[in-house]
């Protein structure tokens, strides 16, 4: 009898929880736990064929289906290379200014967000592979490709030239790739360096000694970008629409103002 | 494969059409205002109907005599959501077919163990029904779900290459087809759905109950089948299993 009404008052609790989760599938999870709950107090209320029918289609088969119909469709997918800033692991979570907008763009849209880090010159090719929808993470506009939409810029950013100790002086360097984790501790260990960075990076390598360094900057008018699958133009509409708006609205440079104090 | 679903699914509305007509004469139709002359019935006399036909579970007994009726109609609610389903989701298109992502042994293992089992427990559930708590309702669903399982492990092309698609497809408005007929040939001889189709049987066997126990087994099949055809439809129209 107590066990009735202790389950009985879990179950506002649990569809509370069931509603509040961000992420679908924990909200799929969620309704499949209240089925089973509301089976238990059928069960103990003596209702067994009520309880068994509850059990089989609301906490199996509909939790199933549901599963089912968000696996392809509920997710953003997200191909980023990391830059502290714009967006970074930090312990469990992700934060920057980037993933803020994509989170927003994501809860607009009712989709799950999933970021895969990658070295930056990935990106790219799991956008073109269909492997992503979004990508994100310091990148700077391209070239016309009609495979891929650029989204309106959200950052301003320039080129910075960091090269030495031995390594000469020159106009054009490689420009960064791989993973940015590497390149500051080669900036630590002092060893030879010759890369082109944008801002984001260039500031994230600066929070070390680059004494041992040159550094220049070029004084081209730069903007960051979001790069969106030409398969996803529902996306890509919806993050400039949204970028539009924070601009206008002002949330923008107060984001801005958070992540690069 | 369109056009069929739609001759069967008049042929399914027309019967359920006559069969309400010929049951509310039958029972003679009180419409609103007109005063009901019988006393309505105590939950004792409901124990005593139930008991009278020799089945256990009292639910079953029921809802699978007296209010066969109402079952029926409810049974119909299914059907035409699988129809809606299968109608929706077939007029999308069929998209191209995704190569199933194949699961870790674990799964695969555990579903060599389970699989028989929830078959067999869905079996249980629905022969037992009129003994036990369950019925056809909970019992198709069961084995709906280890058709799911199956799935999940051997990708949906695989299992409904296995089943056979058209056998399914038809086999879920044969089994609606009759579960009508089931009821309306009593009906129809004038006698109510208190008629037993089966021996009564001593209580407690497996064969007791008279009808009930027919009633389940078309039930049964009938919501085993529809949910996969619901699965099948949502794997094909919204990516792999």
């Amino acid at each position: 009898m107590t066990a009735r009404w202790v389950l009985l008052a879990l179950l506002p609790f649990v569809a509370g929880i069931a509603l509040l989760q961000r992420r679908r599938l924990y909200a799929i999870i969620g309704m499949g736990l209240f089925s089973l709950l509301l089976a238990s107090v059928f069960f103990l209320s003596h209702a067994p064929d009520v309880a068994i029918t509850e059990a089989a289609i609301g906490a199996a088969l509909a939790t199933f289906i549901y599963v089912l119909a968000i696996r392809k469709t509920g997710r953003l997918t997200v191909a980023a290379s990391e830059v502290p800033g714009l967006i970074e692991r930090v312990g469990e979570e992700i934060s920057g200014l980037e993933w803020e907008i994509l989170d927003r763009a994501a809860a607009s849209l009712g989709l799950d967000l999933i970021v895969r880090f990658q070295p930056l010159e990935d990106v790219k090719t799991s956008l073109l592979r269909g492997e992503a929808d979004v990508g994100a993470g310091g990148l700077i506009p391209i070239e016309e490709n009609e495979r891929l939409l650029q989204t309106p810029e959200h950052l301003p950013t320039a080129r910075f030239r960091v090269w030495g100790p031995a390594e000469e002086a020159s106009s054009r360097l490689a420009p960064f790739r791989g993973d940015l984790s590497d390149l500051i501790d080669t900036a630590r260990r002092g060893a030879p360096l010759a890369v082109e960075l944008d801002l984001a990076r260039f500031l994230a390598v600066s929070r070390y000694n680059l004494d041992a360094y040159r550094v220049a900057k070029d004084e081209d008018a730069l903007s960051y970008t979001f790069l969106v699958s030409a398969s996803q133009p529902d996306i890509h509409r919806r993050l400039t629409n949204l970028l539009t708006d924070l601009r206008s609205s002002g949330d923008l440079e107060t984001m801005i103002r958070r992540h690069f104090p | 494969m369109r056009h069929v679903s739609v001759s069967l699914v008049l042929v399914a509305v027309g019967l359920t059409a006559a069969f309400c007509v010929v049951v509310l004469l039958g029972f003679g139709f009180r419409g609103p205002g007109i005063a009901d002359t019988e006393p309505a019935l105590s939950v004792a006399t409901w124990i005593d109907v139930a008991q009278g036909t020799g089945a256990r579970n009292i639910v079953s007994a029921i809802y699978l005599n007296v209010r066969l009726f109402d079952t029926i109609l409810e049974v119909l609610v299914f059907s035409v959501a699988v129809l809606g389903v299968h109608f929706y989701l077939t007029a999308r298109g069929r998209p191209e077919p995704v190569e199933s992502i194949p699961e870790s042994s674990v799964v695969r293992v555990a579903a060599d163990l389970l699989l028989p089992l929830i078959l067999l427990i869905g079996l249980y559930v629905t022969v037992y029904g009129h003994l036990s708590p369950g019925g056809g309702f909970s019992g198709g669903v069961i084995a709906g779900t280890g058709l799911l399982l199956a799935a999940i492990v051997l990708g949906t092309k695989t299992v409904t290459a296995r089943l056979g698609r058209r056998l399914l497809d038809r086999l879920e408005w044969i089994t609606l087809l009759g579960i009508l007929i089931v009821g309306l040939v009593p009906a129809a001889l004038a006698r109510t759905p208190l008629v037993d189709l089966l021996p009564a049987g001593s209580p407690g066997r497996v064969g007791s109950g008279g009808s009930i126990l027919l009633y389940n087994g078309l039930i049964g099949l009938k919501v085993f089948v529809g949910s996969w055809v619901i699965i099948r439809h949502f794997v094909d129209h919204r990516g792999e299993i």
